[in-house]
């Protein structure tokens, strides 16, 4: 499903070169549940926006659904988000001005749909995070969880291949961040491919396989040994 | 398509979206009726005198003293052979006034002696032989008058001439349907029969009150002396006007240099007449053109400003929208047609508070009704505006890259 192969991204000013990514392999099965995982500017936020061809990379392959993407222009880019790729953020990043309804929308308006096939996606998708009630209100007027809720009705609407979450429950006090997490795990018993970045052990101790990320290359979690054992623990077992 | 999401977002930026409207609308209200007032002004510059404009010039002749009216007469018929005389000169005759002078003789005509109600209002020429070929003017019935039917006045006389021409304007007023040569009309002083009809003679008046009987005009066969002084038309011949005007005034001082003809206002060519007639409109027009520039380049610069802003504040509503499938097309098209939305309900209430202007302005000022023409283009200048005007914004949010989506503001 998601295949980086000796991928890098360099930031370039005029007297420094400074890498984000380098020499960054993964490949993530189809239907597979990854946390990326890793301490703060370790380049997780990175590989997230490569993934979702929020932005470039500089060197490297990165294969999309058997898709190399880099030489896709804008719109093809722009496209595969929106067909192929479904965005939690941790700032849920809903659309202020619009209601739920209306947000969980926005993806579906811009493929073009019908407005009967968005309707029944967009209430299929609400009723499956259990706001079909709240399609009239706006984001303002719901919980931080809630909120996190209508992101996921608008990512699930669009029937997306793969799932990628950015501390999807950063934002949230635990109840509401267990909440969501339970729906995730949901999600992803139905097939989903879910990649989630997150720096929590516990959150990374709920997904099949964790990646670690230190200074932009993909290391083994034990050489991490404070996270490593703190996933462990999470998971109920002691590291081997 | 997107048009239902947007509305539904300007409801929530109620404010600014009413601000913009307003603005637009009053703009529309104010050019459309001042495009209005211009074309009517710049209409009422270009009307014909009928006249043979390129090639005629005014000469104002006042007398030192005050000089019998046989004197003031035989110092006129000299001074008009003086001037017929001059090489560039073509023809030349005496008049009370002529069209765009601003002053002159105005009179009522009346079919019969004892109408009470008058048939037209008329503006009043003297004239001799002489007046049809100096002006130009094209006879269209009956004929000019001949030198011995031509006599002289001054004001203590009745107006009461024995025959008259009159123009095209006034003998379809008074006559519609029906030849008005050899037929009688009552002035002032008594009856005189009509011999010739003129095609078209404008008044010497431009303002509004003179309107009604803008082309009307009665010629009256009569040298006016006036004790003041007289106004000589004079018509050059092609291509010789300057060298005329310059040669005019010296042959009237060789022939009597008890006179006075001023430096500045002494000898004007048609041109300048015009030119001093139509100075208020022209002026008003201008004003009225200045008006619709800065009140247009007011508003595209607060269309401009708001969707700045709009664009500054959603930078990270732009990422998501991007990052969700939107293309740079998609983001463009979001604020042109936000712009285009807003423009609609501000041109809807411009186009209401428009027509309500120009009623006002038709009761208070006797202005003409508004022509839906003017309501079409203005409606269409303002959607274009806007239109221009949130291009540069609407271009600056569509670069804004998906990535923003993940940054923290």
């Amino acid at each position: 499903m998601l295949k980086m192969t000796h991928l890098s991204k360099v930031y370039r000013t005029e007297v420094v070169e400074t890498y984000a990514l380098r020499d960054f392999n993964i490949n993530v099965n189809e239907g597979e549940f990854v946390a990326v995982t890793g301490p703060s500017g370790s380049g997780k936020t990175t590989f997230l926006t490569i993934a979702g061809l929020l932005e470039t990379f500089t060197g490297g392959q990165y294969h999309l659904d058997g898709v190399e993407v880099s030489n896709l222009n804008d719109n093809e880019r722009s496209r595969i988000r929106n067909e192929k790729i479904g965005f939690i953020f941790q700032a849920f990043n809903l659309i202020p001005d619009l209601n739920v309804f209306d947000n969980v929308e926005v993806p579906l308006r811009y493929r073009g749909m019908k407005a009967a096939e968005r309707k029944e996606r967009i209430m299929n998708a609400l009723e499956r995070v259990g706001l079909a009630s709240r399609a009239k209100h706006y984001p303002a007027e719901l919980s931080g969880g809630q909120q996190q809720r209508v992101a996921i009705a608008r990512a699930l609407a669009g029937s997306p291949r793969l799932l990628l979450a950015d501390e999807p429950t950063g934002n949230l006090d635990t109840q509401m961040a267990r909440g969501v997490m339970e729906l995730l795990e949901e999600i992803h018993r139905e097939g989903a491919t879910i990649v989630m970045v997150t720096h929590d052990p516990e959150l990374a101790a709920r997904a099949q396989r964790n990646v670690h990320i230190i200074d932009g290359q993909v290391v083994d979690l034990a050489e991490d040994p404070r996270f490593h054992h703190a996933v462990h623990a999470a998971r109920g077992n002691a590291p081997a | 398509m997107q048009i239902k999401p947007i509305l539904s977002a300007l409801r929530r930026h109620k404010a600014g979206t009413f601000l913009i409207a307003a603005q637009i609308a009053l703009t529309l209200a104010i050019v459309c009726n001042a495009l209005f007032i211009i074309q009517q002004r710049v209409a009422h510059l270009s009307e014909p005198t009928g006249i043979d404009e390129p090639n005629i010039f005014v000469i104002k002749s006042e007398w030192v003293g005050a000089p019998a009216p046989d004197q003031a007469d035989a110092q006129m018929r000299a001074d008009l052979q003086a001037l017929r005389q001059l090489p560039g000169v073509q023809d030349a005759t005496p008049s009370n006034s002529y069209p765009l002078r601003g002053d002159g003789w105005d009179d009522a005509v009346r079919l019969k002696p004892d109408q009470a109600q008058d048939s037209s209002g008329s503006t009043i020429y003297f004239a001799d032989e002489h007046f049809i070929d100096t002006l130009g003017l094209k006879l269209i019935a009956g004929r000019n008058f001949r030198a011995e039917e031509v006599g002289h006045m001054d004001m203590r006389y009745k107006l009461a001439p024995p025959l008259v021409m009159i123009t095209k304007a006034l003998a379809e007023r008074l006559f519609p349907g029906d030849t008005a040569v050899g037929k009688t009309i009552y002035l002032i002083g008594g009856p005189a029969t009509v011999v010739g009809v003129v095609e078209m003679l404008q008044a010497q008046s431009v303002e509004h009150w003179a309107s009604d009987f803008a082309y009307r005009a009665v010629i009256i066969p009569e040298r006016l002396n006036v004790s003041l002084g007289t106004f000589y038309i004079v018509r050059a011949r092609p291509g010789q006007l300057d060298a005329a005007m310059q040669a005019a005034a010296k042959a009237l001082f060789a022939q009597n240099p008890r006179r006075v003809i001023n430096d500045d206002d002494g000898v004007l060519s048609f041109s300048e007449v015009r030119s001093r007639a139509y100075e208020r409109d022209r002026g008003m027009a201008i004003l009225m053109g200045v008006i619709c520039v800065v009140l247009l380049a007011i508003t595209a610069a607060g269309i401009v400003g708001l969707t700045s802003f709009w664009v500054g504040q959603r930078r990270k509503q732009i990422g998501v929208r991007r990052a969700l499938g939107a293309t740079q097309l998609d983001v463009l098209r979001y604020f042109m047609t936000e712009n285009l939305l807003i423009s609609c309900g501000g041109v809807l209430m411009g186009a209401v508070l428009a027509i309500a202007i120009n009623l006002w302005m038709v009761t208070r000022f006797e202005m003409h009704r508004l022509s839906l023409m003017y309501l079409i283009v203005g409606v269409v200048l303002l959607l274009l505006l806007g239109q221009g005007a949130v291009l540069a914004p609407a271009l600056r949010a569509s670069r804004v890259p998906p990535v923003e989506a993940t940054r923290s503001v």
